[in-house]
Order: structure tokens, then sequence, then C-alpha cells
């Protein structure tokens, strides 16, 4: 299986309940001490294109192979994706809306 | 009573004090506008942050720096540090060799500039030798290709000193008074921690990893027993120059840093902040060399070094500052480097731990300072194991006061948040 590189959305409180209401709290991974995420799957190229759209946002080579720094409205709209689609699976959809 | 600092050398302070002395030392002099960039090195400089350089460095330094990693007369010195200039403002200010130029910044005089030598160095030897590599993707590089046409080096003479800006003011302190707290402190060890970010629990773990380390050879009846009677400190030097977008602000920096012994974290008497000028130049191992330097020159004792030590992305090894620093030898380097693993949260034990202590390899969660970047952006508080809560509100409040809304570095940030010094008329 190819290599994935993650977006971590951090999920507060009020999107935790949210989602559990929703039936989707099962996308949520647990880290840093019980903190919620929602970790979205990037390949190699839509990785590429997502900091080609965002330069400010970094690529943590070092440590985490995360794309981190994204705008927070550019990480709601992918939180919204993957609440309308009950999937992880939107990186395409998001790039080819942006 | 005089201070040795790196080098076994005095220290360097070249600072004119007397306004009336200053005056009259400066008139006639030809005057030549410097940058924040320059002007921050030559104070630097001139405080003797970089004993025992005196000034700008001529070309056997810069030479024996970039090849040998010592300065011309032997001793360790890692970064050049360089007075650039083009030459257009060569034949503008009518420079030559032998010149006495007042620098001046704001329009007013800052320094004394006594020109001994205009010279020429090639900037892709600069990048190699000190950053190990060429591409401009590198900022120590890129800084390198943006010199300017020549160089010019000779030493430097404050003339003004600089006023420090709120939050700042308490924060600076040169080598001397460094050393004179340190004395009125009692601390006879003391350990740097060098930062540029806010403190996550990992950074935390890191100081007192190092502080137990530093001083876990005396007896306990050394070790301090009784609020007010350490003989061992923390100092947290934070690293204030320029800054990249998506850095956290230097206000957020010092404030948040502080804020772990305002809170308890550490002991009043054995945690101390304090800042630095100086611009990184993320050379990894040569720029943790510096550090050191810089350091020892406070009058430290001790300097922590951890996981990925002043790296940019992937251009050295998680530890290779530790190789490099392992590699000179002790005589030559007065300060005694701390090696340190980095700390992660481990949900089996339910608590942040080093990982080489830990056995549940599998489960931890690393720390990652861009990773919790994130989760501040996100607007999401991180639970008190990751982040201390009151650093965290520290954090907001900055944005808020001092960072137009972000706690990172923003365009707008850059483009108007003011210098953390001024030069005022003389």
């Amino acid at each position: 299986m190819a290599e994935t590189f993650p977006i971590n959305i951090w999920i507060n409180e009020e999107r935790f309940n949210a989602l559990k209401n929703a039936g989707l709290a099962e996308l949520l991974k647990e880290e840093l001490a019980g903190m919620k995420v929602l970790i979205v799957p990037c390949t190699a190229s839509q990785r590429d294109k997502v900091l080609e759209l965002y330069p400010m946002a970094k690529f943590d080579a070092a440590t985490t192979k995360s794309i981190e720094l994204l705008p927070k409205a550019v990480k709601d709209k992918i939180y919204d994706m993957v609440v309308a689609k009950k999937s992880l699976e939107v990186m395409d959809d998001f790039i080819k809306s942006v | 009573m005089e201070m040795i600092g790196h080098g076994g050398k005095p220290l360097v302070e070249q600072v004119i004090t007397d306004k009336d002395e200053a005056r009259k030392m400066i008139k006639d002099l030809k005057t030549m506008p410097v940058s924040r960039q320059m002007a921050t090195e030559a104070i630097g400089i001139a405080y003797g942050f970089f004993s025992p350089i005196e000034g700008f460095m001529k070309k056997a330094d810069v030479e024996a720096t970039c090849k040998k990693m010592e300065l011309a007369d032997g001793t360790v010195w890692s970064i050049p540090i360089v007075y650039d200039i083009s030459d257009q403002e060569i034949a503008d200010y009518k420079i030559q060799q032998g010149d006495k130029v007042l620098l001046t910044y704001d329009g007013n005089p800052l320094a004394i500039f006594d020109i001994e030598e205009i010279y020429t160095y090639d900037k892709e030897s600069i990048a190699q030798d000190v950053y190990g590599t060429k591409e401009d993707k590198h900022p120590g590089v890129k800084r390198t290709y943006a010199y300017k046409d020549k160089f010019l080096g000779g030493k430097i003479t404050l003339v003004n000193e600089p006023k420090i800006r709120e939050p700042y003011t308490s924060y600076f302190l040169t080598p001397r008074q460094h050393r004179e707290l340190f004395g009125k402190k009692g601390w006879q060890r003391i350990v740097a921690h060098q930062t540029r970010n806010v403190p996550h629990s990992g950074h935390e773990w890191l100081m007192k990893h190092a502080y137990i380390a530093a001083h876990g050879d005396l007896p306990v009846e050394q070790q301090e027993t009784l609020e007010g009677r350490a003989i061992s400190g923390v100092l947290v030097n934070c690293i204030v120059g320029e800054k990249r977008t998506g850095d956290y602000i230097d206000e957020a920096i010092v404030l948040c840093q502080d804020e772990l012994r305002k809170s308890g974290y550490f002991r009043n008497d054995i945690h101390m902040v304090t800042m630095t000028f100086w611009d990184m130049r993320y050379a990894g191992p040569r720029e943790a060399v510096h550090h050191a330097i810089i350091r020892t020159n406070l009058g430290l004792t001790h300097h922590m070094f951890g996981r990925d030590h002043a790296g940019v992305g992937t251009y050295y090894h998680s530890y290779q500052a530790h190789h490099l620093l392992m590699s000179i030898p002790k005589e030559k380097l007065n300060i005694t480097p701390i090696y340190v693993l980095e700390w992660a949260y481990c949900p089996h034990c339910g608590e942040v731990t080093c990982v080489g202590l830990c056995g549940h390899h599998k489960e931890l969660q690393k720390f990652s300072g861009t990773k919790i970047r994130s989760i501040i952006m996100d607007e999401v508080k991180p639970t008190r194991l990751i982040f201390r809560p009151e650093v965290f509100d520290v954090v907001m409040e900055c944005s808020k006061k001092y960072g137009y809304g972000s706690p990172f570095v923003t365009t707008q940030y850059l483009e108007q948040a003011k210098p953390a010094f001024s030069i005022e008329p003389l």
C-alpha cells in the first residue's frame, strides 16, 4: 500500500459530540493524552498539491510526516466534507473544489 | 573584575556608556545606515555575546571558520559573522579600508565601525562549509546567497545602547549582567535551554532532565532543599530575531517560557528566562556549536542539546549536533553539553516519558512542535499533560495583544510588528 501523509484536524468537545451523534466517532483517533483527531490521509501527489495551494502550510518531514499549519478555514472545509461524505477519503474532492 | 568568555579570553565589552564621550567620538565621522539584521549583530558583538570576536570578521577568520570551524587564532568558531555591502554602497558612502564609520539605525547613532578590511568571499563555499548544502531552500543558505558584493571586516564599538521595548525589557541582559545576576542568585551550575518555541510538556521535561543531569553528582546537601537556596538553575535563553511565517511570535515565546516558572512548574529560584538577539541560521550542528559559544559567554556551565538542534527540514540527522559537539576537545569549549533524548507521551504509562526509558515503544506518541502549533491553530485547547493550561492562556493573550489575532508570525506581523529594540537619539 502506498504511503500516505495525514492532515490532522483536531477536534474540540463540541465537534466530538456532533460526530458522535452522527455516528462518525469511529473516524476519530486519540492522540497526545486523549486529544481527538481526524486523520485525513493524502497521497504524495495530493500532499504536494495541498502544499502548492497553501504555501503557509508545512510538511513535517522530520517527525510526523504530516501536513501541518493549514489555515483553520481550510481544515474546517475538509472537516465539513468528511462529515458530509462520512468518509476520510475526501482529498481529491477537496482539491477539485479549491 | 575581568570576566572570561569563550576560548578562555576576556569577555568583549566595547560599549561607550558616557554619552558626552560618545558624542565626541562620533563627531565628524561619516555615517552609514544599517539594517536591523546588521544592527542586531553589531549589538551582539559589542556586548560580548560573540566573544572573543571584537568586530565583523575579516577574511582570515571567515576562511578558518568555514574550513576548520575555528577563528584564525585557533579558537573554535562555527558561523561567520559578516558585514555585507554592495559595490554601489561602497561608492555612495566613499568607504575605504582604514576608515572609521558611524553606523546608524533608524537615523540615530549606533556604533563605530573601524573598517580594517574590504574583501570578497565565495558564497557557495560558505553555504557548503557551514550548512552542508548549496540548496537555496535552506534558510541559512538563502541568507548567504543574499549577501551583497563585498564584506567589511573590523572592530565595532557601541556608542548608543539599544532601548528594549516591552514586553522584552526585563528579559534582555548583557553577558556581564547575566553573570552578575547568577552571582547574586548563588548559582554555580547553570544549564541553558536554547529555544525559539512556546514550551509544550516535551520541552518542559527536556529542561527538567537537563537540570537534574547538570547537578546530579552533587551531594544532596548541596542540592537545593529550601526555596531561595538553589545553587543550580535553568536559564531559558530565547532567541529573538528574524522570523518566518508560521513561527511563534517572539512575545509569546518569551512570556510563555516565563509562565512555566510563574505557574510553579519550576521553582522561582531555579528557573529564569532571558533573550539573545540572534537571527537563526538553522545550521543544525554548526549552529549548536555557536549556541554553546554564546551561552559560555553568558556565564553558563552546561548546555542542553536535544533532538534536531537548530535544524531545518531533513538537512541534518536527528543527533548530528551531538556528534559534532562530541568531536570538539573539552578544553576548547568551556561549557559542558548535556545530550538528551526526546520525551514523548506514553498512553500506557499515562505520562510524558523519556523515549530512552519507556518500554512501550509502539505506543509512544511523539511530540512535534509543528503538530502542537497545528492544535493551537485549530483553536483546540490541548490536554494539560501536553501543554500547560496557563501557558495556553498566555499564548492566546499574546495572540490578541501582539500578534494581530494569531500567536504565529503572519505577513501582517512581519510588516507591522515593532522590532524588539530601538535606537534613540544620542
